[in-house]
C-alpha cells in the first residue's frame, strides 16, 4: 500500500505539471482550454471513482447521478433562484454527499454485480426524475447559467482551467494525505479482505460509507463547476453514457489514487477535441477501449510505472519498542458464553453452549470436524447473529455486536484458513492488526513483529509467504493491538514439527504476558501440553470440560472420537 | 386494466427471456450480463436484415436471428468473457459494461440499422390485428409471443434436465473443478451457455419486436428490468426469473397507466433497490444475493 502511495505521491507533481503547460497553451488556444477545463472537471469526478474502484474495491456505474445532482444543483438555484455560484456549489455537493450515503448503504449489502446494477439504477433515477421535473426543464433542461466570479475575475476561457486544475491539485493533494492516514489503511484492508479487517478492529462499514460519499461528493462539485462553466445543463448530458465514460476514464489511467484518474481523465479530454466530431464512433471506440484494458492492461497506465515502487526500509531501520504485559483492571472474566445458540436453518450448528474463561489461561476447544467449533468463534467475534444467548466480553454484553466493536474491547482472532491481507507488506498487515489503537499503531506493530522474530520478512509481502509465515504473520496481526482474549483457529494445521514447536513458545509467551486464549486444534500432543483446561464440542453441545487428564479418560470423549455408542 | 395485462404479458415475455438469459450466464460465468439487454436489441435487427435482405418469412427470420445470436454469444464469450475472466469479477463486470457502449452505439453505425427503431412485420397478418373477447383486444402477435415464449422454456428445460449435454454443462456451473475431474471440458460447455443465453436473447427481441419495435437505445432499460425480474425471482431459479420477468411487464404497463410514460422506468428502478434492500433473495429464491 505504501509503495503505491509512494508512486502516486511522485507521480502527481509530474502530472499537474504537464496541466499547468497546457494551461500556458490554453491561454492562446481556446479549443485547448476549453477542452482541457472539460479534462480537469472530469478529473475531480474520477478521484472519486478511483478511491471506490481501487482503494475500496467497489464498483459504481452511477457516477452521473451525482454529477447530475451537482449540475443541477447549481442550475435551478442559480437560474431559478437566482443565488450566487459559490454557495449553489456548495448545496450541489451536499445533496450529492447525502446522494453517496444512501448509495453506500445499499453497497454495505450487494457487492459485484448486484451493486452495479444497483449504481447503475440510481444513475437511471436521477436521470428519470429530472426528465418528470417541470421545475428542472424536463427534457430541455435549464440554461443562461452564468459563469461564476472570483473578485474581478470571471471563469471562463482560460481563467476556468487554470480554477479547475487548482482545484483538481488540491483535491489530489487532499486525498493523497488521507490516504496516506488511517483511512488509506483500513480502505487498502478493505480491499484485500472485509472480513479479517473486521475482525483486526476495522469499523469496515463506516469506512465503505465514507468512500461513497466522497466519491458523491465530488462527482458533485465536478457537475456543479461543468454546469456553470457550459452555462446550460440537459438530462442526456449526465446520464448513463457519463458514467461509462468515468469508468473509462479510471481504468484506462490505472484505479486506486489519484494520478491514475488524472490521467484518464487527461487523455478522454484530449480524445473527446476529435471524438465529439465521431458521433457514435466515440463511444464505439471508448467501449472497445475498456474491454481491451481490463483483459490487456487491467492495471491502466499509471499501473506499468506504479509496479516499480518496492516497499521502503526506513520504516523498520530503528529499535522497536518492546511488547507489553497486557493489563489486567478489570475483574470479570475475559469471556463468558450464556445458552449460545446458533442455527443454521433446522441444523443447530451451536447448541445451548455456556462456558466462562479465567484470566491468562489457555484452553482448547476440540471435537470432531463440523461439530460447531468454528461457529462458536464467529458467534464469540460477532460474524452473523447468534440464534440464542449471550456473549460477555470482560463483563461488556456484546452479542449481535459488530465484529470490529468487539476487537476494540479486546479480542483478536485468527482464521482456519489464515486470511492475510495478500497485495499489504507483513508490517503493513500487522499495522492494520492494531488499528484501533491509532497513532500508536505503527509502534505496536513493529513490537510484534520484534517479539515474534518476523521483522526479516516486516516488508515481504503477504501474498509472497510460506505456509507456516502465514499462520505466524496471522497471530502477530491478532495480537498487535494486545487483546485480553485471543481465539486461535487450528493454529498447527500444516505446520511441520519445528514450526509446531515454535508455536508452542509463541501461545506460552502470549499467556506469560497475560492473554487469554481460546483455542481450536486437533494436534493432541498441542493441546494436551499446552492447555490447562479442555473443552470438547459435539454436535454443537459441550460434551467434556476439564483438565486435559480428566477429558482423554472421559468416556463421552472416546465415544465421540472414536465413533462407539454410548 | 385487462388490457394493460394483456400489455405487461406481452412485453413482460422479452424481460422474462432476459432474465432467463442473465441467469443462464450467471449460472455459467459468476457474473451478471449487463449487456444481454443490448443483445435482445442485435437480435431484433438481425431479424429486421433477414426480412429486408432475404425477404424472408418472420418464422425463417427467427430461426435466423436465433442462430446468429448463438453465434455471437459464442464470440462474446471468446474474446471478451474469457480473457476478462483471468482478472476477477470486477473486471468481468467492466468488460460487459464495455460491451453495452460497443452494442449500443455501435449498431447505429451498421447500414440499414441506423439508430431511430424501426418496425418488424408480425408473424401473422398485421401488427393491429386483434381479436375481441370478454371485452379485450389482444392482438394476435400477442399471442405468438406468449406460445414462443411457453415452446421456448420448454426446449430450454427439456435441454438442461433431459439431454446429457445439458447436464453436462448444469455441473460445469455447480462445480467446475468437479466436472472438470469427471470429464467434462467446462470451457466448451461455458461458451455452449453463453451461446444459448444470447440466442434466447436475440429470440426474445425478434418476438416482441413487431410490438416494440426494434433498434433503438432501450437495451439499458431492458437489462436492468429484465435484472429486476430476476431479482423478484430469484437469480438463481430459471421459473423464478421468468415469472419475475412477467411480473415487471405487468408492473410496468399498470404504472404507464396509472401515470405517464415517462414515470414508470424511474418507478420500476426504484423498486429494484426497495427489492434488493427489502428481500434480497427474491421472491421464489433461497439463496441469497447477499454474500458473506
Amino acid at each position: 500500500m505504501i509503495a503505491r502511495l509512494r508512486a502516486d505521491r511522485r507521480t502527481l507533481p509530474i502530472v499537474l505539471a504537464i496541466a499547468a503547460v497546457f494551461g500556458v497553451l490554453a491561454m492562446r488556444d481556446p479549443t485547448i482550454a476549453q477542452a482541457g477545463t472539460y479534462a480537469g472537471i472530469y478529473a475531480i469526478a474520477a478521484i472519486g471513482l478511483s478511491i471506490l474502484l481501487g482503494n475500496v474495491n467497489q464498483i459504481s456505474i452511477g457516477q452521473a447521478g451525482f454529477f447530475g445532482i451537482g449540475a443541477y444543483a447549481v442550475a435551478y438555484l442559480t437560474t431559478t433562484l437566482n443565488w450566487p455560484f459559490w454557495p449553489a456549489a456548495l448545496v450541489g455537493m451536499a445533496l450529492a454527499t447525502v446522494a453517496g450515503i444512501a448509495v453506500g448503504f445499499i453497497a454495505l449489502r450487494f457487492r459485484g454485480h448486484y451493486l452495479a446494477m444497483a449504481t447503475l439504477a440510481f444513475g437511471l433515477i436521477v436521470v428519470g426524475v429530472i426528465h418528470q421535473s417541470d421545475a428542472l426543464g424536463g427534457a430541455n433542461g435549464i440554461q443562461n447559467i452564468a459563469f461564476p466570479t472570483v473578485g474581478p475575475l470571471t471563469l471562463s476561457g482560460a481563467n476556468a482551467y487554470w480554477f479547475v486544475w487548482i482545484v483538481v491539485a488540491l483535491i489530489a493533494a487532499a486525498t493523497l494525505a488521507v490516504l496516506g492516514g488511517a483511512a488509506g489503511r483500513a480502505f487498502e484492508a478493505i480491499r484485500n479482505d472485509e472480513l479479517a479487517a473486521e475482525v483486526s478492529g476495522i469499523p469496515t462499514r463506516r469506512y465503505k460509507i465514507a468512500a461513497f460519499a466522497y466519491a458523491g461528493a465530488l462527482a458533485g462539485l465536478a457537475g456543479a463547476v461543468y454546469a456553470s462553466f457550459l452555462g446550460l445543463v440537459i438530462p442526456e448530458a449526465v446520464g448513463i453514457a457519463l458514467s461509462i465514460d468515468f469508468l473509462l476514464m479510471v481504468v484506462l489511467g490505472g484505479s486506486g489514487g489519484v494520478s491514475g484518474a488524472i490521467i484518464g481523465a487527461g487523455l478522454i479530454g484530449a480524445l473527446d477535441i476529435a471524438g465529439h466530431q465521431f458521433e457514435n464512433w466515440r463511444e464505439v471506440v471508448y467501449g472497445a477501449l475498456v474491454i481491451a484494458i481490463v483483459i490487456v492492461a487491467p492495471g491502466g497506465i499509471f499501473g506499468f510505472w506504479r509496479n516499480r515502487f518496492r516497499p521502503k526500509a526506513s520504516l523498520v531501520r530503528s529499535a522497536a519498542p518492546a511488547a507489553r504485559q497486557i493489563e489486567g483492571a478489570r475483574a470479570e472474566a475475559p469471556l463468558a458464553v450464556r445458552g449460545l445458540t446458533k442455527r443454521f436453518g433446522g441444523l443447530v450448528a451451536v447448541d445451548a453452549v455456556d462456558f466462562t474463561l479465567e484470566r491468562g489461561t489457555i484452553t482448547a476447544l476440540i471435537g470432531p470436524n463440523g461439530a460447531g467449533k468454528t461457529t462458536l468463534f464467529n458467534a464469540i467475534c460477532g460474524v452473523g447473529r447468534v440464534s440464542a444467548g449471550t456473549v460477555t466480553i470482560a463483563g461488556v454484553d456484546v452479542t449481535n455486536r459488530r465484529p470490529h466493536a468487539i476487537a476494540a474491547l479486546g479480542v483478536g482472532r485468527t482464521f482456519q484458513n489464515a486470511r492475510l491481507f495478500g497485495d499489504m507488506t507483513v508490517l503493513e498487515n500487522v499495522v492494520a492488526g492494531a488499528f484501533r489503537t491509532g497513532r500508536e499503531a505503527n509502534d505496536r506493530a513493529r513490537a510484534t513483529l520484534a517479539a515474534l522474530g518476523l521483522e526479516p520478512i516486516a516488508l515481504t509481502y503477504a501474498r509472497d509467504l510460506a505456509f507456516g509465515q502465514r499462520r505466524r504473520v496471522e497471530i502477530a496481526r491478532a495480537i498487535a493491538a494486545d487483546p485480553w482474549l485471543l481465539l486461535v483457529d487450528e493454529p498447527a494445521a500444516g505446520l511441520n514439527a519445528s514450526e509446531r514447536a515454535q508455536l508452542h513458545d509463541d501461545l506460552l509467551a502470549l499467556r506469560d504476558r497475560g492473554m487469554t486464549l481460546l483455542l481450536i486444534e486437533h494436534d493432541m500432543k498441542l493441546v494436551m501440553s499446552l492447555s490447562e483446561r479442555v473443552m470438547v464440542l459435539e454436535f454443537g453441545k459441550r460434551i467434556a470440560d476439564g483438565t486435559p487428564a480428566d477429558v482423554r479418560r472421559d468416556p463421552a470423549v472416546i465415544a465421540a472420537y472414536l465413533g462407539i455408542p454410548d | 386494466m385487462l388490457q394493460l395485462l394483456v400489455a405487461g404479458l406481452t412485453v413482460g415475455s422479452g424481460y422474462a427471456l432476459v432474465a432467463l438469459g442473465i441467469h443462464i450466464i450467471l449460472r455459467a460465468t459468476r457474473i451478471v450480463n449487463f449487456a444481454q439487454g443490448e443483445f435482445v436489441v442485435v437480435g431484433g435487427l438481425f431479424a429486421l436484415s433477414f426480412v429486408q435482405m432475404f425477404h424472408a418469412s418472420s418464422w425463417i427470420a427467427l430461426a435466423g436471428a436465433t442462430g446468429a445470436g448463438f453465434v455471437l454469444g459464442l464470440a462474446f464469450e471468446r474474446f471478451i468473457l474469457r480473457p476478462a475472466a483471468r482478472h476477477g469479477e470486477i473486471a468481468l463486470t467492466i468488460a460487459t459494461i464495455g460491451t453495452v457502449f460497443v452494442l449500443l452505439y455501435g449498431h447505429a453505425l451498421v447500414p440499414g440499422w441506423g439508430s431511430l427503431p424501426q418496425p418488424l412485420p408480425a408473424f401473422t397478418g398485421d401488427v393491429s390485428d386483434a381479436f375481441q373477447t370478454h371485452g379485450v383486444s389482444i392482438p394476435y402477435q400477442s399471442v405468438w409471443v406468449l406460445v414462443l415464449l411457453a415452446l421456448a422454456l420448454g426446449a430450454l428445460y427439456l435441454f438442461f434436465d433431459r439431454t446429457y449435454y445439458g447436464k453436462a454443462i448444469r455441473a460445469a456451473a455447480n462445480n467446475p473443478l468437479g466436472a472438470r475431474l469427471v470429464g467434462i471440458d467446462v470451457t466448451g460447455t461455458r461458451a455452449i451457455s453463453v451461446g444459448i443465453a444470447i440466442a434466447v436473447a436475440a429470440f426474445g427481441g425478434t418476438i416482441i419486436g413487431p410490438i416494440t419495435l426494434v433498434g433503438g437505445a432501450g437495451g439499458i432499460a431492458i437489462s436492468i428490468k429484465g435484472f429486476v425480474g430476476a431479482v423478484v425471482g430469484g437469480l438463481e431459479s430459471p421459473v423464478g426469473c421468468v415469472a419475475g420477468g412477467l411480473l415487471v411487464g405487468v408492473v410496468e404497463k399498470l404504472l404507464q397507466g396509472a401515470f405517464s410514460y415517462g414515470v414508470s422506468d424511474p418507478i420500476v428502478y426504484s423498486l429494484l433497490l426497495l427489492g434488493l434492500v427489502v428481500r434480497p433473495q427474491g421472491l421464489f429464491g433461497k439463496t441469497s444475493a447477499v454474500r458473506d
